[in-house]
């Protein structure tokens, strides 16, 4: 195992001295890096995801994080150190207000069943994201999927509890008889779902 | 940061194949539920079942119980 201490580096020199470790290996091997903030690890373990690397990372006391890289045979060599960026930055992952707007219960127009399971499967990789949007709005068909018994509950709520802020049309709820059935998140009027929209930086739809 | 668990994926050939192992183990109370194919198996779009790993066992006897095509079998971090 080679231990890489990033103590101190802004991005993306933790990611730049993993990867030399990676190539020092030269094969198979553990890399296990040191950091400070959750910035870095989330940039170690977005290489590690997109090298095909096994990654783990666990906050080990106030400000210092070990993330474990481990390269199996199959995972593709890294590139050039110069060519590293930062992928996400303090400013990607907490200043931009990012808005998802979910009308439909169904994602795309065709096969009802279809579109219901690519909808469970958006929510989903919406929670997977590094980045996270800051609101999810729901409404219309939209609105039943905050609500008790929904298939997504478990992502909204992981969401939630992320910090993500989850707001589902009242209009909605109370149309669809569904007004004592919301489960996460809290109900929101047009004129806030408007003022959502129109002061989005991105405005994400599904 | 999301925590992350050893799960097993079990990829299928045809995005209908996934769909009929969601409606089997709804049917079955077969543990686990469908989710998108994660990039780190492959770049290539589709559904798979995701489950937790101590329940590889029954999720593969439940893909073959309902006469499943099964194209892998992976354990990731997830």
């Amino acid at each position: 195992m080679i231990q890489v201490n990033a103590i101190g580096d802004a991005c993306p020199i933790p990611v730049v001295k993993t990867k030399n470790a990676i190539k020092e290996l030269n094969g198979p091997g553990v890399v296990e890096t040191a950091v400070d903030n959750e910035i870095a690890v989330q940039n170690l373990t977005k290489m590690a995801n997109q090298k095909g690397y096994g990654v783990k990372s666990e906050k080990v006391a106030e400000g210092r994080y070990l993330v474990t890289m481990t390269v199996g045979e199959a995972a593709s060599a890294p590139e050039e150190p110069e060519q590293e960026t930062c992928l996400v930055t303090p400013e990607s992952a907490a200043a931009r207000k990012n808005v998802v707007a979910i009308s439909s219960a169904r994602m795309g127009i065709g096969n009802d069943d279809l579109g219901g399971v690519l909808m469970k499967g958006f929510i989903f990789a919406l929670s997977q994201q590094d980045e996270l949007p800051k609101t999810i709005l729901f409404y219309n068909g939209g609105a039943t999927i905050p609500c008790q018994e929904s298939p997504s509950l478990e992502d909204l709520k992981s969401l939630a509890a992320q910090g993500v802020e989850i707001l589902t049309c009242g209009t909605c709820l109370n149309y669809y008889g569904l007004t004592d059935k919301l489960a996460v998140g809290e109900v929101t009027n047009m004129y806030n779902i408007v003022e959502k929209l129109t002061q989005a930086d991105l405005i994400v739809k599904p | 940061m999301r925590k992350r668990e050893p799960r097993v994926i079990l990829s299928f050939p045809a995005t209908v194949d996934a769909m009929s192992m969601e409606s089997y183990s709804a049917a079955h109370g077969v543990p686990g539920r469908l989710i998108p194919l994660p990039t780190a198996i492959s770049a290539g779009c589709g559904m798979c079942w995701c489950a937790p790993i101590t329940d590889r066992e029954a999720v593969e006897r439940a893909a073959r119980d309902a006469g499943l095509r099964v194209s892998g079998v992976h354990e990731m971090m997830l």
